[in-house]
């Protein structure tokens, strides 16, 4: 199954979507910080990026950037995990360079569909 | 002489207008100089004696600019001379901006009006001269208020945004790991973990849709609803409440029907319309015991206008004509007793009701207790 890259801040939230993806075979790994986690996107072996956007050090804004201005990595969607909610954050996350987004509380019977769903669309 | 001639009727000599022999001049709010055509004072009333701190005697035959701060007197000739050229009225507020000159040295900022005169020692401006300060004053608090205001205003939002986003992030792990135990993941459950696991699910969404409820609250009352007017079915509308429903009505056994008989579009704002009929129907199910819930859409009009009726018809508890208004309002359920019964925020009705309004419609209930509610939604067909 593919590898699946998940970058949060909050340890509970990272555990818990790990949990469920790799609940569902999927190989994925985390990371807390969102620095480090850019790093190991940058590496370019994951098939799916995951991230939070309010985080310290670099934010999801941030990341996107950094990481949509890697043409080796253009075919790797990119999706935010976040719970900034309210109406104009999709369209700020989206206008901020992200694939898609996904608002936390997360549904676990339907995350790990949508999740799967960016996989198809693009991903092997 | 008849104060009720004007002054510019050219009747009145200067020995006419000066003094307490024209009243009307001498006590006017605003200090009155009367300017000759080479810019010397020929005659003030008793405010200007006050405003300017000088005795009246100290002024007349002066040039004018003697009440002005220095660095204006120049260009005040210029425009004193080219006002004299083409004399007319100036009301006060318009011109530039310009300081007085009291004896004593101080300076204070001053609106002015100017009028030709004409008398029998020939034409003279007549400048109308007011001690702005406090307006000065006045409009800067106001400016400073509103910055403040903004400024509040600004706090406010970016505080809902923060409690929005604190509040969703614990919730998403509450809400996760339920589902994950739930799933049976981590392993099977008995019976009784199960029925427990599923109370803290609810709990947790109950506490979702709280917190939902209350950001969408803040958001309408401090005008931030961004509404989309559109053209859609209402059948759509109704389909996809009846189909996010049906799961409810099934559990508990009730008959749950749509009937819609309006053809054509309706221009409205579909996320709140849709909220608003899952918020009336959920109701409906949820103090429902036994027998129906209908939802019915009709054509009807408003205001003399086209409109469309959505009622959402229950065989349910019903509510006291006296409880009827009271419904509306925030964190108001009936019965307190009934509160962990029928789990809900207390701010549904109060919310649709705000949101009807926004989309220029009304929210009526009628009901019998005992028998039944019916929650009629009337919104135009055109905005």
């Amino acid at each position: 199954m593919s590898r699946i890259l998940v970058v949060d801040d909050n340890a509970v939230n990272l555990d818990l979507m790990l949990y469920l993806l790799r609940a569902f075979g999927h190989e994925a790994d985390g990371h807390a910080d969102g620095l480090a986690g850019l790093h190991a996107a940058l590496r370019g072996d994951f098939a799916l990026v995951l991230t939070d956007i309010l985080m310290p050090g670099i934010d999801g804004y941030e990341f996107a950037r950094r990481f949509k201005r890697e043409s080796h990595l253009s075919a790797v969607p990119l999706v935010a995990v976040t719970a900034l909610a309210m109406s104009g954050d999709r369209e700020r996350i989206t206008e901020a360079g992200f694939d898609g987004y996904i608002t936390k509380p997360i549904e676990p019977r339907t995350f790990v569909a949508q999740v799967e769903a960016f996989l198809g669309r693009d991903g092997p | 002489m008849d104060p009720s001639q004007t002054l510019g009727e050219v009747a009145f000599s200067l020995a006419d207008l000066a003094g307490t022999r024209f009243p009307l001049l001498e006590y006017a709010p605003d200090a009155t100089i009367l300017v000759d055509a080479e810019g010397k004072i020929r005659l003030v009333n008793a405010q200007t004696e006050r405003l300017f701190g000088y005795y009246r005697e100290e002024l007349i035959g002066r040039p004018i600019e003697m009440l002005i701060p220095a660095r204006y007197r120049g260009r005040h000739v210029g425009e004193r001379k080219g006002y004299y050229g083409d004399p007319h009225v100036r009301p006060m507020g318009i011109g530039m901006e310009l300081n007085g000159l009291r004896k004593n040295g101080s300076e204070f900022p001053v609106e002015i009006s100017l009028s030709p005169v004409s008398t029998r020692e020939g034409t003279f401006v007549s400048a109308s001269v007011r001690d702005s300060t406090e307006r000065k004053t006045l409009e800067r608090q106001l400016r400073e208020l509103n910055a403040a205001l903004e400024g509040a205003n600004r706090a406010k939002d970016s505080f809902l945004a923060s409690m929005s986003h604190e509040l969703r992030t614990p919730l998403n792990a509450i809400i996760g790991f339920t589902g994950t135990l739930l799933m049976q993941l981590p392993g099977p459950l008995t019976a009784e973990q199960e029925r427990q696991l599923e109370i803290v699910q609810s709990s947790a969404r109950h506490l979702l849709s709280l917190i939902n409820d209350i950001l969408d609250l803040a958001k309408i009352e401090s005008g931030k609803v961004e509404l989309t007017f559109e053209p859609i079915s209402a059948k759509d509308v109704v389909d996809a409440v009846s189909s996010s429903l049906a799961a409810l009505a099934a559990e508990k056994q009730l008959e749950f029907t749509t009937h819609v008989t309006v053809d054509g579009e309706i221009t409205t704002d579909r996320r709140a319309l849709t909220q608003i009929l899952l918020n009336l129907t959920n109701n409906a199910l949820k103090y429902t015991e036994c027998g129906s819930v209908r939802i019915d859409v009709r054509a009807t009009s408003y205001n003399e206008k086209p409109a469309v009726a959505f009622s959402v018809s229950d065989t349910g508890i019903g509510i006291k004509p006296d409880d009827q208004e009271r419904l509306f309002k925030a964190f108001e359920q009936l019965d307190r007793s009934n509160t962990r019964r029928y789990e809900g925020t207390g701010l549904g009705l109060y919310l649709c009701r705000n949101l009807a309004q926004l989309l220029g419609g009304e929210l009526m209930v009628t009901s019998e207790f005992g028998k039944g509610s019916t929650f009629t939604f009337t919104l135009p067909r055109a905005r």
